[in-house]
């Protein structure tokens, strides 16, 4: 019992990086995300429209483990800046994030009426406040599953970070089972920390969309 | 002032608008009728600049409103908020106050007081259209475009809009321009009607000027 809850604790010590990573790559997914949403539907240009089709594509059509070793080992080598795992798993994440919540944000923008668009327009509400207070809540509120779900699979995909060395949940349940020669029972609570975390995301997420009800048309 | 001049619109080679040429600024409430397909709500949409047209142009002055025929309440404000939102932003707090009692004296009298911290999604269609027709008079526009503001409301709403726009034009001192399908609406609302078929215009006529303008209506609709 005792080794099981030292077992427990050790593995819980991950739970700042993995927090860390979850709550920093997701604001980074979120602005960048709603920022590349709202530049292609403001149809500043074609090729702002094209440029952020392409990122959008690349990012999603490519591993994200392929990109956070992109920028974990080739910045250093190209920047000459020296990245901590962490931060290479906040920007790497973030911006993987950001294509996939502007993807949602696309389907959420696209089913909304074009008449609360003009409505704006015809009312004279600038391009500003109409994207922050007409718009975007409305879109949230029907994209906030989707939302919850990109949540969700980001915390799952933070333990990618153990790849690079950084200490996470999934890290120190891997060390902790190389150490002991055992793995079922350290990788078993790693299981557990993910689950209860997800368990967490959800319980909040009806909880706030259960509020927003109000804003279904 | 509000002239439109030779428009032409069309949409994916299909032919909406042809040569529209009209003057709107002697009438109080002017009516565009038509059957569906006829081009009424696109020459509106030409006219809020909500459209740009192929050729021809509108010319304008003063501030113009639009009212959707689907409302186009914004479903996450209350009544009072949709219709305080838009001509509060960037006012000082004084300013603000005005509009608070231009706001309520509006719920007032359109009976919507009752209805003020309501979300658009439990309203009845007639009241949804008196909120939609409260938020444009709110920011005091001189013309209001109305596209079928009698579409989906049933025979007592309809009267109760025709009193209701009436009364509007009268103490706002606003010009309509309403767009619809409905010929008794639109005679016993307006003092000039122009008829639309296939995009052009197939007859103008003062209201008061005829017997039975429905009738000579009907004859080209």
């Amino acid at each position: 019992m005792e080794k099981l809850i030292s077992s427990f604790l050790c593995i819980g010590a991950g739970l700042a990086i993995t927090l860390q990573l979850l709550v920093g790559s997701f604001l980074i997914g979120a602005t960048v995300g709603s920022l590349l949403s709202i530049l292609r539907y403001s149809n500043i240009s074609r090729i702002c429209t094209f440029l952020i089709d392409r990122a959008v594509s690349v990012i999603r059509g490519t591993p994200l483990i392929l990109q956070l070793s992109l920028i974990y080992f080739s910045v250093p080598c190209v920047l000459g800046i020296r990245l901590s795992a962490t931060s290479a798993g906040i920007i790497a994440f973030g911006v993987n994030s950001s294509a996939y919540i502007a993807e949602i944000l696309r389907s959420g923008i696209e089913s909304l009426a074009k008449g609360q668009f003009e409505a704006a327009q015809t009312l004279g509400i600038p391009k500003f406040y109409m994207w922050k207070d007409i718009i975007m809540p409305q879109v949230i509120a029907d994209i906030f599953p989707a939302l919850v779900n990109e949540i969700i699979t980001l915390l799952k995909e933070t333990a990618l970070i153990a790849t690079i060395g950084g200490a996470d949940i999934m890290r120190r349940s891997q060390t902790l089972a190389a150490e002991r020669y055992e793995y079922f029972v350290p990788l078993c609570i790693a299981g557990v920390y993910y689950y209860l975390l997800v368990a967490l995301i959800e319980f909040v997420g009806k909880k706030i969309e259960s509020k927003q009800l109000h804003v279904k048309g | 002032m509000l002239k439109v001049n030779d428009v032409y619109k069309s949409f994916n080679d299909t032919k909406v608008l042809e040569g529209i040429a009209v003057d709107i600024s002697k009438s109080k409430v002017f009516g565009l009728a038509g059957p569906s397909g006829s081009g009424k709500s696109t020459l509106l949409r030409c006219m809020q600049g909500l459209e740009t047209p192929d050729r021809g142009s509108i010319e304008h002055n003063g501030k113009m409103c639009f009212m959707f025929q689907d409302f186009q309440l914004f479903p996450h404000m209350t009544v009072i908020q949709n219709l305080l939102y838009a001509p509060n932003l960037n006012k000082k707090k004084h300013k603000k106050h005005d509009k608070e009692q231009q706001a309520n004296a509006l719920m007032r009298n359109l009976g919507l007081e009752s209805k003020k911290h309501a979300y658009p999604k439990s309203l009845s269609g007639g009241e949804k259209q008196r909120v939609a027709l409260a938020r444009s008079l709110m920011i005091d526009p001189e013309t209001l475009l109305c596209d079928e503001p009698t579409s989906g409301l049933d025979v007592a709403t309809t009267t109760d809009v025709v009193l209701l726009l009436k009364s509007v034009c009268e103490t706002a001192g606003v010009t309509m321009v309403i767009a619809s399908h409905n010929l008794d609406f639109l005679t016993e609302i307006s003092d000039r009607i122009v008829l639309l078929k296939s995009g052009k215009i197939v007859a103008d006529i003062e209201t008061r000027m005829h017997d039975d303008p429905i009738n000579y209506l009907k004859k080209y609709y």
